[in-house]
Order: structure tokens, then C-alpha cells, then sequence
């Protein structure tokens, strides 16, 4: 047996082969701070103060359901808009092109909660549905004008090249749209589109003026009749926390395997 | 002359093509027969991409008229999309489509377009991909190819259309010289088969050994049409004496 000499570990600089490929340890253990010390922070409280904490943690879940059915189908709709309201802003069609354009510029001049009001009561003036739906396509409203940027902005991100190339195979405008365009479009969209959903996430806290049972209503219902509004507010928060960190990680780990495939 | 009983492919009269003031093509008039394959050489910025990107109307041409495969593209009954199927293109920039493997890519337009069956699209694409010799990257990515290999499935891309005439844009500029024959002999494969074809390139070798015909461009006219034995041993023009003296 003849000696064979250790082989030095070549490193290779530039295309990472020899770097970690975690470079957000630090990020991943923050997260994880506040992500075990919010529920760590609400068992703690739960168990050593059951009155009035045990009893808030046992009346808001409710809330946690109408939040979550206001911010998934607000979201669904807003991706909705949001496309139709990419492609008309790209479109060389001008009526469809001005009027996306002006739905994007009305919705950004306007106040979110303004924006929330005005859509439920108009809507409440012309159709009778239900107040959950109303806030609903409340949301989905002015999260569309934003998720309509977002698409747009994703669209154009899709080299030049790529519709020529498809144009050139003989496909029409709309075949190249969804087959090239938009499929490469979705993958670069998808962390600002996950950014929407947190973001939205947190604003649907704003629907609690409407006469929905959100996760903040329920928690603004049993402060007034209880007087412990301190405690309850602490429990919302840490509820939205837990919620909200829990969601980024999901989009983040999302991410990461999209951008893995292939 | 032979050419003139044959099928005419291309008829450009008296193109012209603006952007925003630039004049880019001035009065460009173009003849290309069925079977013909034309070379176009010039200076960049002559005006070269712009004319062969007119004649499939990825450019709007400004004045003059365009007939493709007998098609005129500004006659509102004519679709523009039969006469792009008919039209194949490769790009500088190759411009395969990344989220689609290589199979992917040639099957696409096929079913989209010519709404071949997906077994009928995979057999012509994987004879295709035989052909320019990329059998074993079928299920592969672009983005893990070569750039030679990319230009090839890109030809192979435009030609499962069956296409009636080939557009290059110099198909070779942005590759590794390494890499560069393994296209160009493909091309030339393509020529040998009596494919239509119109190529922008800077390959001299590759105008000499295949064109019927070099057509020269300069300040977005073309100031002279011959044969490359004629144009590349004695040419008239003076813009064309002082370009092959720079390039060659
Ligand atoms: N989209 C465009 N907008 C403005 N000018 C352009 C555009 N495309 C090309 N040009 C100009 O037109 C001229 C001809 O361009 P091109 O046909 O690409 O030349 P070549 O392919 O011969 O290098 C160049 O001067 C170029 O700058
Ligand atoms: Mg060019």
C-alpha cells in the first residue's frame, strides 16, 4: 500500500462553492429569538396569571379565524386584480392601460383605512352581502393597486428577448404572456407577493373597525367588558407576532425551494 | 440567372425605418429567392439587425413594403402570426426560455402554435436535438449549458417549426471562439439541406464558403449586393474596401 498524500481542499472563489450557503445565521437566530420567546412569553403569562390571561387567550381565537379567512381571501382577490392591473399598465391598449394607471394612482393617494371605510359603506349602499365579504374586497382592493405594481415591475424584469424569441415561434402576444413571460414573472415575484401577505396580514387588523370579528375586535370586545386592556392588547400582540414570524419563515423556506428546483 | 425562376422567400422595397429621428434603414430594397442563402455584413450599427428584424416585424418599418413568403406583413388581412411560424430567427443573446428544459423549449411552439400532438412535437424535437447533436441534453436546463450548446437547441428551437426561412443575428458574436465552430457547422449543415437563409455575421469565412450573395450595409442602406468571390476580392464600393480592410 503505497502513502497517499492528504489532498489540500481546493477553494474555489467566486461561484460558492466553498461558502457557506446560510449566510443569514444570524437573521435565522433572531427570528428564532422572537419566535420561541412570543410563545414562550404567552405560555408564561397564561400560566402564572390564568385570570386574565388564560381567559383572553381562551376568547380570541375566533379572531385568529376571521383574520385568516379576511387576509387569504383578500390576498387570492388581490393577486386577481393585481395581475389584471399589471398587464393593463404594460398593456399598449390605452383605455385598459389609463384605467389600470388610474386605479393604481387613486388607491396610492388614498389612506388605507379611509380606503376601508369608503369601500365597505359604498359596497353596503349598492349590494347586501355579508360584512365579512365587504371587508374582504375592501382589502383585495387596495392590496391589488400594490400587487399590480408588483407585477408590472416583474413583467418588465423578464429580459426583452424572451417575448421576440416567442413571437418569432409564431405564438400571439397572450400565448407568449403565458407560457414565457408570466411563468418566469411569478418566480421573480413571489418574495414582494410574500411581503403583501405579511403585509396584509397585519392590516386586516384594520377591518376591526367594521363589524367583523377579527382577531383585534375580539380582543378590543373583551377588553371593554373586562377593563383589562393592558393584558388583552398584550396578548394580541403577541398572537399577531407569533402569526406574522410564522408566516415570513414559511415564505422564506417557500423561496429557498423554488429557487432550488431546477 | 437560375435565381429568377425561383419562389421569392423575401421582398423588401424601399424599407424605411425610423427611430425617433434616426434614420435607420434609408430605401432598402432586398430580393431573397426560396433556397437562397444571403450573408449580411456591415458595420455595427449599419443597420443590419434592424433590417433582418423587419422582415419577421419584430421592428415596424416606417415606409416601403415587406412581403414574406408571399405575405404582405402590413396588409390588414394578413396574420402576423402565419407568417412568423413560417420565419424562424436566432438571436445573439440565444433567448431560450429558462424555466423550460431543453425538450421543453422545442416542443413548445409546436403544440402552442402548430398544435402538434405532444408525442409528435417530443419525436420532432428529439430528432432535431440528434441532429445538432445535443441528444443527451434533452432533460437539461439552459442555464447548465454552454453557450454553443444553447445557440444549437436554439436553431433546433426555430427549426422544429418547419420553417420556410431562417433569420440569424450573429448567432456566434457572444460566444467563447471555441465554441463558435460547433454553431457555424450547423448552419452550414442547415445550408447544405437548401434551407433559406439570411445571416448577420462577422464570420468572413463562413460568408465566403456558404452565401450565395453578401449584401452590404452602411449608414442603413445597402450600398452593395455580390458574390463573395466579387465582393470579398474586389469590392466597389469604398465603405465596403475600407470595411474588409479593417476586419480581414
Ligand atoms: N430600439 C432602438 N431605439 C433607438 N435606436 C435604435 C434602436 N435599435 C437600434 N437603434 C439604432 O439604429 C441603428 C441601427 O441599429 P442596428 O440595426 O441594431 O445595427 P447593426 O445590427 O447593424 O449593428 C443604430 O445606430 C442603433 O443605435
Ligand atoms: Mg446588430
Amino acid at each position: 500500500m503505497t502513502f497517499k498524500e492528504p489532498t489540500k481542499q481546493k477553494v474555489d472563489v467566486g461561484d460558492g462553492a466553498a461558502i457557506p450557503t446560510k449566510s443569514d445565521r444570524g437573521l435565522f437566530t433572531a427570528w428564532r429569538f422572537a419566535f420561541v420567546g412570543a410563545i414562550g412569553a404567552l405560555a408564561y403569562l397564561a400560566w402564572s396569571k390564568p385570570d386574565p390571561y388564560l381567559e383572553i387567550i381562551r376568547f380570541v381565537p375566533d379572531g385568529i379565524a376571521v383574520t385568516f379567512k379576511v387576509t387569504v381571501g383578500a390576498i387570492l382577490l388581490a393577486l386577481v386584480f393585481g395581475l389584471i392591473t399589471g398587464l393593463g399598465r404594460i398593456s399598449s391598449n390605452r383605455f385598459f392601460n389609463g384605467l389600470a394607471s388610474l386605479y393604481v394612482e387613486v388607491i396610492r393617494g388614498i389612506p388605507l383605512l379611509v380606503q376601508i371605510f369608503y369601500i365597505y359603506y359604498a359596497l353596503g349602499r349598492f349590494v347586501k352581502i355579508p360584512d365579512l365579504f365587504s371587508a374582504i374586497i375592501a382589502m383585495a382592493v387596495c392590496y391589488g393597486a400594490y400587487m399590480g405594481e408588483v407585477f408590472r415591475a416583474g413583467i418588465q424584469s423578464i429580459p426583452k428577448g424572451q417575448m421576440e424569441a416567442a413571437l418569432s415561434l409564431g405564438m400571439t402576444r397572450e400565448q407568449a404572456m403565458g407560457h414565457v413571460i408570466l411563468p418566469q414573472a411569478f418566480k421573480v415575484v413571489l418574495p414582494p407577493v410574500g411581503n403583501e401577505f405579511i403585509a396584509l396580514l397585519k392590516d386586516s387588523s384594520l377591518v376591526s373597525i367594521l363589524a367583523v370579528a377579527d382577531l383585534l375586535r375580539r380582543g378590543r370586545e373583551y377588553a371593554s367588558e373586562s377593563f383589562t386592556y393592558f393584558e388583552t392588547y398584550t396578548v394580541i400582540a403577541l398572537i399577531y407576532l407569533i402569526i406574522t414570524l410564522f408566516f415570513s419563515k414559511l415564505i422564506g423556506i417557500m423561496e429557498e425551494r423554488i429557487n432550488e428546483e431546477r | 440567372m437560375k435565381s429568377a425562376e425561383r419562389r421569392v422567400m423575401v421582398q423588401a422595397r424601399d424599407v424605411v425605418k425610423f427611430y425617433g429621428r434616426f434614420k435607420a434603414l434609408d430605401q432598402v430594397s432586398l430580393t431573397i429567392h426560396e433556397g437562397e442563402k444571403i450573408v449580411i455584413i456591415g458595420p455595427s450599427g449599419s443597420g443590419k439587425s434592424t433590417l433582418l428584424r423587419s422582415i419577421n416585424r419584430l421592428e415596424e418599418i416606417d415606409g416601403g413594403s415587406m412581403v414574406v413568403n408571399g405575405m404582405d406583413l402590413y396588409s390588414p388581412k394578413t396574420d402576423l402570426t402565419r407568417v412568423r411560424e413560417e420565419v424562424g430567427m436566432v438571436f445573439q443573446a440565444f433567448n431560450l426560455f429558462p424555466h423550460k428544459t431543453v425538450l421543453e423549449n422545442i416542443t413548445l411552439a409546436q403544440t402552442v402554435v402548430r398544435r402538434r400532438s405532444r408525442e409528435e412535437a417530443r419525436e420532432k424535437a428529439l430528432g432535431l436535438l440528434s441532429k445538432v447533436g445535443l441528444s443527451d441534453k434533452a432533460n437539461a436546463y439552459p442555464g447548465r449549458l454552454s453557450g454553443g450548446q444553447q445557440q444549437r437547441v436554439a436553431i433546433a428551437r426555430s427549426l422544429a417549426m418547419d420553417p420556410k426561412i431562417m433569420l440569424f443575428d450573429e448567432p456566434t458574436s457572444a460566444l467563447d471562439p471555441e465554441m463558435i465552430g460547433e454553431v457555424l457547422d450547423v448552419m452550414k449543415e442547415l445550408a447544405r439541406e437548401g434551407m433559406t437563409m439570411a445571416v448577420v455575421t462577422h464570420e468572413m469565412g463562413f460568408a465566403r464558403e456558404v452565401a450565395d450573395r453578401v449584401v452590404f450595409m452602411d449608414h442603413g442602406a445597402v450600398v452593395e449586393e455580390e458574390v463573395p468571390e466579387q465582393f470579398f476580392t474586389s469590392p466597389k464600393h469604398p465603405r465596403a474596401r475600407q470595411f474588409l480592410s479593417q476586419i480581414l
